[in-house]
């Protein structure tokens, strides 16, 4: 495989992304505004229960959970389905059809460039921060190794799923309708919102055999546990890797079928 | 000329009116998936909700009911902003793209002009929603049904709204100022997510900052203590309406003084 040409994308997107150095003071104080309500939130409601440890989590355990949730969900949101919806209205689809490239990756590798940026610039630090006001709750040890895998594998499974929707706009012309019902039911099935491990058992069964868990609880479990058996951790990633294949097979199929149909006006 | 009373500008906004639903009505499936996009994201709401207390009987002295109080009353007030004000999202491509202009030369208020263009019917299936779950904590609370409480109801409500148009108005502006301004509209909308927890949840510190600097407190927490707890009812409950319409007619300054250093893109 050529990565040059990929690189050249990566290099692209993070040159664009450094020309709006402003949207990312703005996020990073929506982070911080999201932290303080969370914490209170948090704090309030486990001040509350009487317990120290709800369902197996402690407060620190849910606090770097909920924040880390989002600080990912802003590192993969890429807005694959506004591009390629987006794409398909205005007809720019059809140009990027014709480079000699996959529309998938060439899509994937143009965002490559904002994922280095975001990863640096609000990833990191809230990560830090995080760890900075739990003293040491998170472990630092080999699961940073197994965490970092695991977040690749739901990168590969959350491009994948965004792709199938996307390719979804290839028949109804709606965006912002499609958009708004992957993020809910992927934010809230995949423990993004409230952590899996609060839900009540049938709906944990069942949303733990969906692939939108191994997006976040999968990654944010590895991190947090304590001494990670290594058999539980490979059937984590194990899980991962199956969904990963899977989405990324499903969305390649479905978009090969759906190009079939594709109309574009002008362009 | 003439100046232009109440009567002409409500009798002009039905016409636009029936002009933007035409146009809807042109894109049936967008509407369709939209609107149930929307109903998914209130029940996606309500469900991340409910997995939350069960696992806690209440949070800071604030019962299931009561909360559920204070999300019924934020939703139904979030409605007037999302059905009457949405086109705020617009602004920023517009202005972008030198479309803005034609507003420029319309021979009636600006403001008035550019929001009425759009109707957003999904916001009716939020206020369906709201008003379920409001009235249904209402009766298990045991609220009094007095035409008093209800004109209470309905003056705190419109204060809520007020206060968040307020601020969409205020952070869609800042596209006239600055470039890619999506992220600061996207952080106003975030607020409405934290207005439905009490604001006492908070440290003193951030009490204060939510309620004078981000007056997200302002936004269900005050305006319904009013009617939840007609007991120890504070000042700033008292004074929201006035601070609602102080909001509102800021922000709409702020929005006018864009709007007219508007010079257009020349195209």
């Amino acid at each position: 495989m050529n990565l040059k040409k990929y690189l050249t994308l990566t290099r692209a997107g993070m040159i664009e992304a450094l020309q709006f150095r402003l949207s990312f003071v703005i996020i990073a104080v929506g982070n911080v505004l999201y932290l303080i309500v969370v914490y209170f939130l948090w704090k309030s409601i486990y001040a509350s229960a009487g317990t120290d440890i709800v369902n197996g989590m402690t407060f620190s355990d849910t606090l770097i959970y909920l924040v880390l949730a989002t600080a990912l969900f802003n590192f993969m949101e890429m807005y694959t389905v506004w591009e390629i919806g987006r794409n398909i209205q205005s007809g720019k689809i059809v140009l990027d059809l014709l480079k000699p490239i996959e529309y998938r990756k060439y899509l994937f590798w143009s965002y490559s460039g904002s994922f280095v940026m975001q990863f640096f610039l609000t990833f990191l630090p809230t990560f830090l921060i995080v760890a900075a006001v739990t003293h040491g709750t998170i472990p630092l040890g080999i699961n940073l190794l197994y965490f970092i895998v695991s977040v690749i594998l739901a990168v590969s499974i959350n491009y994948s799923i965004d792709y199938i929707v996307g390719t979804i706009c290839l028949y109804t012309e709606s965006i912002w309708g499609i958009n708004i019902m992957k993020q809910v039911i992927v934010l809230l099935l995949s423990g993004a919102t409230v952590p899996i491990a609060f839900f009540p058992e049938g709906l944990k069964q069942f949303v733990l055999h969906l692939p939108f868990q191994s997006i976040y609880n999968a990654p944010l479990t590895i991190l947090l546990a304590k001494d990670p058996a290594p058999e539980s951790v490979l059937r984590t990633l194990g899980t991962q890797l199956f969904w990963s294949l899977v989405m990324m097979i499903i969305s390649k199929l479905f978009w090969k079928v759906s190009l079939r149909r594709i109309t574009v006006n002008g362009g | 000329m003439k100046k232009k009373n109440l009567r002409f500008y409500i009798r002009i906004y039905f016409k636009i009116l029936a002009q933007d639903l035409k146009s809807k009505m042109s894109y049936r499936a967008d509407f369709i998936i939209s609107t149930i996009g929307m109903i998914l994201t209130n029940v996606s709401g309500f469900i991340g909700f409910w997995i939350l207390f069960r696992n806690f009987p209440s949070i800071n002295g604030w019962s299931y009911h009561e909360m559920l109080f204070l999300y019924g009353f934020s939703l139904v007030a979030l409605t007037p902003v999302q059905c009457f004000f949405d086109n705020n999202w617009n602004l920023r491509g517009n202005v972008y793209s030198g479309d803005f202009i034609k507003y420029c030369f319309r021979p009636i208020n600006l403001f008035f002009y550019y929001q009425s263009e759009v109707f957003d019917i999904k916001g009716l299936g939020q206020l369906a929603f709201g008003l379920g779950t409001l009235i249904y904590a209402w009766i298990k609370l045991g609220l009094a049904v007095t035409p008093l409480m209800l004109l209470k109801t309905l003056v705190f409500l419109l204060t809520a709204s007020l206060i968040m148009i307020a601020m969409q108005n205020a952070a869609a502006a800042a596209c006239f100022w600055i470039e890619n301004s999506f992220y600061v509209l996207d952080l106003a909308m975030r607020f409405k997510e934290y207005a439905k927890y009490p604001v006492t949840i908070f440290s003193p510190v951030f009490r204060f900052i939510f309620t004078f600097i981000f007056p997200i407190a302002f936004i269900a927490y005050y305006p319904s203590l009013v009617i939840l707890r007609p007991d120890e009812v504070p000042v700033l409950s008292w004074l929201s309406p006035v601070i609602g319409i102080v909001f509102f007619y800021v922000s709409y300054k702020i929005w006018m003084r864009g709007a007219t250093r508007y010079s257009g893109t020349g195209s």
